[in-house]
């Protein structure tokens, strides 16, 4: 008598599935905001989903490629303002400029990258730095941007209101297929076995024949593209741009206290971070430097106390996970 | 003639610069450990100064001997009781430590201090100035130059000679292995980051003499002395040095060309060195 051993691999959970449905729900009733919601809202969500898009990024770069960057704001800036200078100057339809815009992140991530990459761990951090503030001193410099005083998207005004924030919510919707869904299909693919790999242990990663080298450079010109479009998005809806907003430091920040309280090294992780930095900006906000002293005291605290943050502690209760990149083997037994 | 005077100007800057960078190079070249507060602590200490001037009238020499120790003070807490806990490997945690720390700090100092630039009083020596041929060169620049040549001279020589720096090497080199012979890396760290901090403590009494200094200012004062760190060759006290003069020589020319660009020629430079010559100036040989 033998079994015949059947074995498949489970990679869906029924919390994924629930999260799945709600997903699409979320994503369905986000297209549907100019028939439903205030145009107060529909700037919030805006807001809110450039903050998720931005954070994923980060996490991306920090959490799995194990590369620290502190000037995501070059690439913010660079997107904005390229779709300034098409829409603008250019007279290029402003819905499509806003993806052409990406050539300019990703033009600008290959030489950083190259540039950096000798620099290791916190060196790489700063040097990230002084790249987002030498593009933006020489974009302050460039009057044919305008220099310090930035730019206005006039070219916004010909369409109606109704016809913007149409456009708007569907930019948002593919910004966030294409950071979380295009984060966690990297995850699930061949790839994302050897970045898990890596954010364990780059050299052992490397022993394994994983070329770490390669994948983090792609890593980082996959971020600046998917923080860039966050960048493009954010900065065409609010209809100006300067030098001292689009390469502002202050957006590193956001995504590291985003990342580091919802939980580094995890999809799940940078949703909740972000939700979590939305509303409190949205209670505490007027109480400005108070309520910044709390948001880097918290940042300090869970670096020294609680690495996983708010969704590691969220795993110690139960494994629920929303994307699950992991693969089960089960084995069934049949006579 | 304007060029040399751009570039001993740009010496002089660089001898400011060189106060900043020290510190870093240390706690870098020992603990592996950049510390984003770096500017942010030393503003604060600036501040502090600026304050304290107000209530004690005890010259600008009485006050450096009173903000040093309280510099030395946060040096040691700030490495016993946060960045001792993040040391290792991983350069994660003690990165994301001291940049939420950094945001804290400024805040803070925004909330005691305000927006506002301040400055210590003027006492005659920040305006004096002596004439060499036809280029004026202001004397305290030229103190601050020769007090960071001494204290690089001086970290140098207690690196190479003293207990305390074989200890530092050793700890640096292979933590572990440095503890087995005796080494405790902790307290050899926590010296390290006093030290450091402590020259900060020199620094900040200079510069808020020079120049304003308010509350937003730490995270340039960051950047300089990293590029100074890196241009000169990481781990090289002298290094650092020399990093300092070839990043203010590039600031005070690009000043020089047109005066939005000084601060972007520095990085500039940097970069280029980058590019050029990754492992710096002075790099140690291997």
């Amino acid at each position: 008598m033998e079994t015949i051993k059947h074995m498949r691999v489970a990679r869906a959970t029924t919390s994924s599935r629930i999260a799945m449905t709600l997903g699409i729900v979320v994503l369905v009733a986000l297209v549907a905001m100019p028939w439903w919601a205030t145009s107060g809202n529909i700037r919030w969500a805006i807001e809110l989903c450039c903050y998720i898009a931005i954070a994923q990024m980060w996490n991306l770069l920090a959490g799995y490629a194990g590369l620290v960057s502190v000037g995501q704001q070059a690439f913010i800036g660079v997107a904005g303002y390229m779709l300034f200078v098409l829409a603008q100057n250019f007279g290029v339809n402003p819905f499509v400029a806003v993806f052409l815009s990406l050539i300019a992140p990703a033009v600008l991530a290959v030489p950083t990258y190259l540039l950096l990459r000798r620099l290791d761990g916190p060196y790489f951090a700063i040097g990230t730095w002084v790249v987002a503030e030498a593009v933006r001193l020489a974009t302050s410099n460039i009057d044919y941007v305008n220099a310090g005083a930035g730019m206005t998207l006039r070219v916004m005004t010909q369409y109606s209101q109704h016809e913007r924030e149409v456009a708007f919510v569907i930019l948002c919707a593919v910004l966030l297929l294409a950071t979380i869904g295009g984060s966690y299909w990297l995850l699930r693919s061949r790839h994302g076995l050897a970045l898990t790999a890596m954010r364990d242990n780059p050299v052992a990663a490397a022993s394994q024949g994983v070329n770490v080298g390669r994948l983090r450079f792609c890593i980082f010109v996959a971020a600046a593209v998917g923080t860039g479009l966050a960048g493009a998005i954010y900065y065409m809806a609010q209809l100006r741009i300067t030098p001292g907003a689009g390469f502002d430091p202050f957006w590193a920040s956001m995504a590291i206290f985003i990342v580091m309280v919802g939980g580094i090294g995890s999809i799940e992780g940078a949703i909740l971070g972000a939700l979590i930095y939305f509303f409190a900006d949205r209670l505490f906000g007027e109480f400005g430097s108070a309520y910044l002293i709390v948001l880097g005291l918290l940042t300090l605290v869970i670096a020294l106390y609680a690495r996983g943050g708010v969704w590691g502690l969220m795993q110690k209760l139960g494994d629920h996970p929303w994307f699950p990149v992991r693969r089960k083997l089960i084995v069934e037994e049949r006579a | 003639m304007q060029w040399l005077d751009a570039i001993i100007q740009g010496v002089l800057l660089g001898g400011m610069y060189a106060q900043y960078a020290l510190g870093m190079a240390l706690m870098f070249g020992v603990m592996r450990i950049v510390n984003i507060a770096h500017g942010d602590v030393m503003i604060l200490l600036s501040l502090i100064a600026v304050s304290l001037a107000g209530v004690l009238p005890v010259g600008n020499i009485g006050l450096i001997v009173v903000i040093v120790p309280i510099a030395v003070a946060i040096g040691w807490a700030l490495q016993t009781f946060i960045l001792n806990r993040v040391v290792g490997a991983d350069p994660l945690p003690s990165l994301i430590a001291t940049f939420g720390l950094s945001i804290a700090l400024q805040n803070l100092m925004l909330e005691v201090w305000s927006a506002d630039t301040r400055s210590l009083p003027n006492s005659g020596i920040a305006s004096e100035s002596f004439q060499i041929g036809p280029i004026y060169v202001g004397l305290l620049p030229v103190i601050v130059l020769i007090c960071a040549f001494v204290l690089t001279g001086g970290l140098d020589a207690v690196m190479r000679y003293t207990r305390f720096g074989r200890g530092l090497r050793a700890a640096a080199a292979d933590t572990e292995a440095a503890a087995m012979t005796g080494v405790d890396p902790k307290r050899i760290y926590a010296t390290a980051t006093a030290i450091a901090v402590g020259i900060l403590g020199l620094a900040a009494v200079f510069a808020a003499l020079r120049a304003t200094v308010s509350p937003s200012d730490g995270s340039a004062q960051l950047i300089y002395a990293f590029e100074a760190v890196i241009i000169g060759g990481m781990g090289s006290i002298w290094g650092a040095f020399l990093g300092s003069m070839v990043l203010g020589v590039a600031q005070a020319i690009g000043l020089r060309v047109d005066p939005g660009l000084g601060i972007l020629f520095g990085h500039l430079v940097f970069l280029l060195v980058l590019a050029t010559r990754p492992e710096g100036i002075m790099a140690r040989k291997k």
